[in-house]
């Protein structure tokens, strides 16, 4: 197992609905697709890199042969899969905490949502539905999500400040030198693994060399 | 379809495994040992294929609820007017489902277009396992159902899509850059940062004869080199 991956970690959930109440969910996403502003809580919890549902209808399993059984099942299900920095806890809370009625719009019809407040039941729910997952490739172990959406900005001005500050008078330069550190102050900081890395890295290491823990 | 965020698309692979075994160890549990031991970061298979953000393997053995089996029929309602009691909705309990097939699920975040990345998969995907073999992307599917007629990457592409599904909601709280655009602003940032702090209370021609090298070093605008590789997991 190794839902970790750097700073990231991978969440898979997977809930039954009533598959006659799948369309309302569905209804719910198209609206929250079409009108950005309802995911505007999604966009604060900054920890996330990306995440998805998926509604698998009841009869919508992907069977490719006729020798594969045809799955026979009373729900429709729906998957969700995040990924996101921080711990379980600090993210599955951060939910609870930011956008509570957000998270009950998205699961409401789900079979035995608990609501996401009060915690305890709403963690079991989770942790009751949620796979671990057996491979997790980051493509930036050592940066959160946050650090990539800086990255993206300190290029850009960068390249600016080169093309238009690099050849002037020093005294010049070094005005709009500390102006662009000024501006960039919040997105810069050194990356390294975290210690969450190392332990699970070294975890998972001993598994793939078979050292016993 | 909201399986795209900008230039961001969202895969969500379903394949299902054949029931059955070999040596009496079942197929399914052949598939996860080896996706449990592909190596990691820097090493990992996806590394190789182009555009990959994060992306995920495991195996879903059956559904799950928390809850006990029961019927459901009479007390449906209950959960949307809660007009009953709790120990009413209790009683109320939800039908069990088991699935019939195990199923390999793998789930991708990545740049671009479907098709190019899936032929990305087919031609890049590679990694010596833990017995010093080289192995390609055929080696995680082998024992999915009908993917003995995968042969080529054509095939290959046409497969996955048969096992695609669509997500209803993809959420993107990162960016839509491409990958060697997100890695090589990753590098700029921590390059950048560094300088920052090496050069801090130096004299203005220093410093800007010092930037002026730093510049000809990393490059900013060659996405290329230098850069960092693709899963880098130590500074």
């Amino acid at each position: 197992m190794s839902n970790i991956a750097g700073k990231a970690y991978a969440m898979n959930v997977i809930t039954p609905i009533r598959w006659y109440m799948a369309w309302i969910n569905k209804l719910i996403f198209k609206i929250a697709l079409s009108n950005p502003s309802t995911l505007k809580g999604l966009i604060t919890l900054s920890l996330i890199h990306y995440a998805r549902w998926v509604i698998i209808p009841r009869d919508n399993f992907p069977r490719l042969d006729p020798s594969q059984p045809k799955e026979e099942l009373n729900y429709s299900y729906m998957l969700f899969f995040s990924n996101f920095n921080g711990s379980w806890d600090q993210y599955v809370d951060s939910f609870t905490f930011a956008i509570p009625s957000g998270l009950d719009l998205f699961w409401k019809w789900n079979v035995r949502y608990p609501k996401s407040v009060p915690l305890t039941p709403f963690h079991d729910y989770i942790r009751h539905n949620q796979i671990d997952t057996a491979h997790y490739y980051n493509a930036y172990p050592m940066a959160a999500s946050n650090d990539v959406k800086s990255a993206q900005k300190i290029k850009k001005a960068l390249i600016n400040f080169n093309a238009i500050s690099a050849d002037k008078a020093p005294e010049e330069f070094f005005d709009d030198y500390n102006k662009l550190l000024n501006d960039l102050q919040h997105h810069f900081g050194d990356m390294k693994p975290t210690p969450i890395v190392s332990l699970s890295a070294d975890a998972v290491r001993k598994r793939y060399l078979q050292i016993p823990e | 379809m909201a399986t795209k965020s900008g230039n961001a698309t969202a895969l969500t692979v379903l394949s299902p495994i054949k029931n059955g075994s070999l040596d009496e160890v079942s197929f399914s549990d052949i598939t996860r040992e080896r996706c449990l031991r592909l190596p990691i970061h820097e090493k990992s298979p996806l590394s190789k294929v182009p555009n990959t953000y994060l992306a995920r393997l495991f195996i879903l053995d059956d559904v799950y609820y928390e809850s006990l089996p029961a019927n459901d029929r009479v007390f449906n309602f209950s959960d949307i007017t809660s007009l009953f009691s709790d120990s009413a909705r209790k009683k109320a309990l939800p039908r069990k489902d088991h699935l019939k097939s195990k199923y390999l699920v793998f789930s991708s975040n990545f740049y671009g277009g479907l098709d190019e990345y899936l032929a990305g998969m087919w031609d890049n995907w590679s990694y010596v396992d833990h017995e010093s073999i080289q192995r390609d992307v055929r080696h995680i599917w082998e024992h999915c159902v009908a993917f003995d007629r995968v042969t080529d990457s054509a095939s290959f592409i046409h497969y996955i899509k048969r096992c695609q599904l669509d997500a209803s909601l993809f959420f993107n709280g990162s960016t839509d850059d491409s990958l060697q655009e997100q890695l090589k602003s990753l590098y700029l940032k921590q390059e950048f940062t560094r300088f920052a702090v090496e050069h801090q209370g130096q004299g203005a021609a220093e410093i800007q004869q010092a930037f002026k090298a730093f510049i000809e070093r990393v490059q900013p605008e060659n996405l290329v080199t230098p850069t960092w590789p693709p899963g880098k997991s130590t500074p």
